[in-house]
């Protein structure tokens, strides 16, 4: 069993705010002005994404486990923790009265009852039987108001060379990853023990969408993708390492039915501000795919930022600049190496009508700290899960140490 | 730690191989006094991205070097690992880390001792230097049948979050 540490919570310096508690130096986390951090828990261990109930009790999903959280008596901070369950993995979701979670080869759920915190019914399975790989194996999901469940089944590949991650190893064409994975099959979610065969393939050339979300105001279906790693290492006549650091982009798209992301055979260059055909399909560096072929993002985030979650903003709490807007949680990351690792903060991306209006913009950082040697794991936090409370404030999860940020806007 | 298929050189074996790699090393030009030695510059090269600066790894994606046990083994048998990617890790779905390691039996022997000998220096705890012949000798074993079953210790265990 597990023990819960909440002693790092209770010894910060705090101030009172409304009668919400406010770290006094905001967490670590330099936030817009008008905008105030707490620290609502800590000490989880590896945590991933998060899921608020319409009572304000907040479920995590992590690599330790589920957990289970509740702020008893209003001051933003958590004073009961319930460890539950037995599915390690990073997503989790509310749908009507049901908690549901995933892990590597499945997706399942949870009796949310009236008065629970830790739900006490027995767990049922939605999808299982997807097989276990070790790449890009996050099973992160997204269920419409139908019930659609919507699975990033991500490629446990990087760019589908014939040998992996094999310096000039040549891509595989048709690459036969994209028949099972690479893509987002969708599922019953109101049904029961369903198998990945029983699901519909309905986007391909997704390398891996962890970041995959629902947007209730535009009724769609959004992810932000992770772009694929190494184009220095594997072929070194045609990128260097800046290339590598900085070219690739993490593409954020509306996710149709029947539409094709383009990996593994392409990727989005920020640098040509294009789509390029990858090295290991014939690809130089300039050489750019058939008209047409493929979307281009609605955004291309910088390279390697890793995108680990995705939040359309529909709360009250906010000013009216982020209603409708996606934020996004930067995991940061690891394949800028030798270059300065970057990442490790949500942005905030302005949208009207489903597409972008304007920039993004840096909502919270400060999570990675010093970075000693450039390596990610000295980074103090990093990133992962984003959810709305009722109250409209936005709730950001930790995986170095299980931290839990509540940030809301007070306009001091 | 067991590896089979894998044979210590002999001392007398070694002393000739590490003659043998002092003479190369002579013939060839020395390198401008400000740049990185040979091994620590092919390091940046061929395995930075993935195992860090420091050697640390990346955790649940790429092991560490650091605190791992085949940094420190055998050079023989350290070779063969490297030339190998880990033993085919590629093919493997048991491995305790979500990223496979390629192959780099494509490097020459004499920049593979450079890699390898700079990687005992700085993370392997002053391990002795690899020689060129050494590289050699794992390179005729790799030609017999390779070994499938070991796998370094140094790395984490449990599953894969990106």
């Amino acid at each position: 069993m597990r023990s819960i540490c909440l002693a790092g919570v209770v010894s910060l310096a705090l101030s009172m705010v409304g009668g919400i508690a406010v770290a006094a130096d905001n967490g670590g986390l330099t936030v817009p002005d008008g905008f105030t951090v707490t620290v609502v828990q800590d000490g989880l261990g590896a945590g991933r994404h998060l899921a608020i109930a319409a009572n304000g009790d907040i479920y995590l999903a992590g690599r330790n486990g589920l957990v289970a959280m509740r702020d008893g008596n209003g001051d933003g901070k958590v004073d009961e923790t319930a460890p539950f369950g037995n599915v390690q993995g990073t997503s989790v979701s509310i749908y009507k009265q049901w908690l549901y979670v995933s892990d590597d080869v499945g997706v399942y759920r949870y009796p949310l009852k009236k008065g629970e915190l830790a739900p006490s019914g027995a767990r049922q399975t939605v999808v299982s039987g997807f097989p276990k790989e070790r790449q890009h194996a996050d099973k992160t999901f997204t269920l419409d108001p139908k019930g659609t469940l919507y699975v990033n089944v991500g490629a446990p590949s990087n760019s589908c060379q014939e040998k992996d991650r094999q310096e000039g190893s040549q891509g595989r064409n048709p690459c036969p990853i994209l028949e099972h994975y690479g893509g987002v099959w969708v599922f019953d979610g109101n049904k029961l023990d369903q198998t990945p065969a029983s699901g519909r393939r309905f986007a391909t050339g997704m390398r891996n969408a962890v970041a995959i979300q629902w947007n209730g105001s535009q009724n769609a279906l959004y992810a932000v993708i992770h772009g694929r790693d190494s184009i220095d290492t594997l072929f070194p006549a045609l990128y260097n390492a800046e290339d590598n650091a900085t070219r690739q982009g993490e593409e954020f798209h509306q996710i149709v039915d029947g539409g094709n992301y383009g990996w593994p055979y392409t990727f989005f260059d920020t640098k040509l501000g294009k789509r390029v055909v990858a090295p290991e399909y014939g690809g130089d560096a300039k050489k750019v795919p058939e008209a047409g072929k493929y979307p281009d993002p609605l955004v291309a985030f910088p390279a390697h930022w890793a995108p680990n979650d995705l939040l359309f903003y529909s709360g009250k709490n906010f000013p009216a600049k982020y209603q409708d807007g996606a934020f996004i949680a930067f995991h940061g990351s690891w394949n800028r190496a030798p270059e300065p690792q970057a990442g490790y903060k949500v942005v905030f991306q302005p949208m009207k009508g489903g597409k972008p209006d304007g920039a993004y913009e840096v909502f919270a950082d400060g999570f990675a700290g010093e970075l000693t040697d450039n390596n990610p794991s000295n980074a103090q936090y990093r990133p992962v899960g984003l959810a709305v409370a009722p109250d409209g404030s936005l709730y950001v999860a930790d995986s170095q140490k299980g931290r839990i940020w509540r940030i809301a806007y007070t306009g001091k | 730690m067991k590896i089979s298929g894998v044979h210590l050189a002999s001392a007398a074996a070694a002393m000739a191989a590490a003659t043998v790699a002092a003479c190369a090393l002579a013939a060839e030009p020395a390198p401008p006094a400000d740049s990185p030695p040979a091994g620590q510059q092919l390091y940046a090269r061929h395995c930075l991205s993935c195992h860090q600066a420091d050697g640390g790894g990346v955790p649940n994606m790429q092991p560490p070097i650091v605190g791992g046990s085949w940094v420190k083994s055998d050079p023989r048998a350290l070779a063969l690992f490297v030339m190998t990617g880990g033993f085919g890790s590629a093919e493997r779905k048991d491995s305790a880390v979500d990223n496979v390691m390629p192959e780099f039996r494509q490097l020459s022997d004499e920049e593979l001792a450079g890699i390898l000998s700079y990687i005992r220096a700085r993370f392997g705890g002053g391990a002795s230097a690899v020689t060129a012949a050494d590289v050699a000798a794992a390179r005729a074993d790799l030609k017999k049948t390779a070994p499938t079953t070991s796998r370094d210790t140094g790395a984490r265990s449990g599953r894969s979050f990106p």
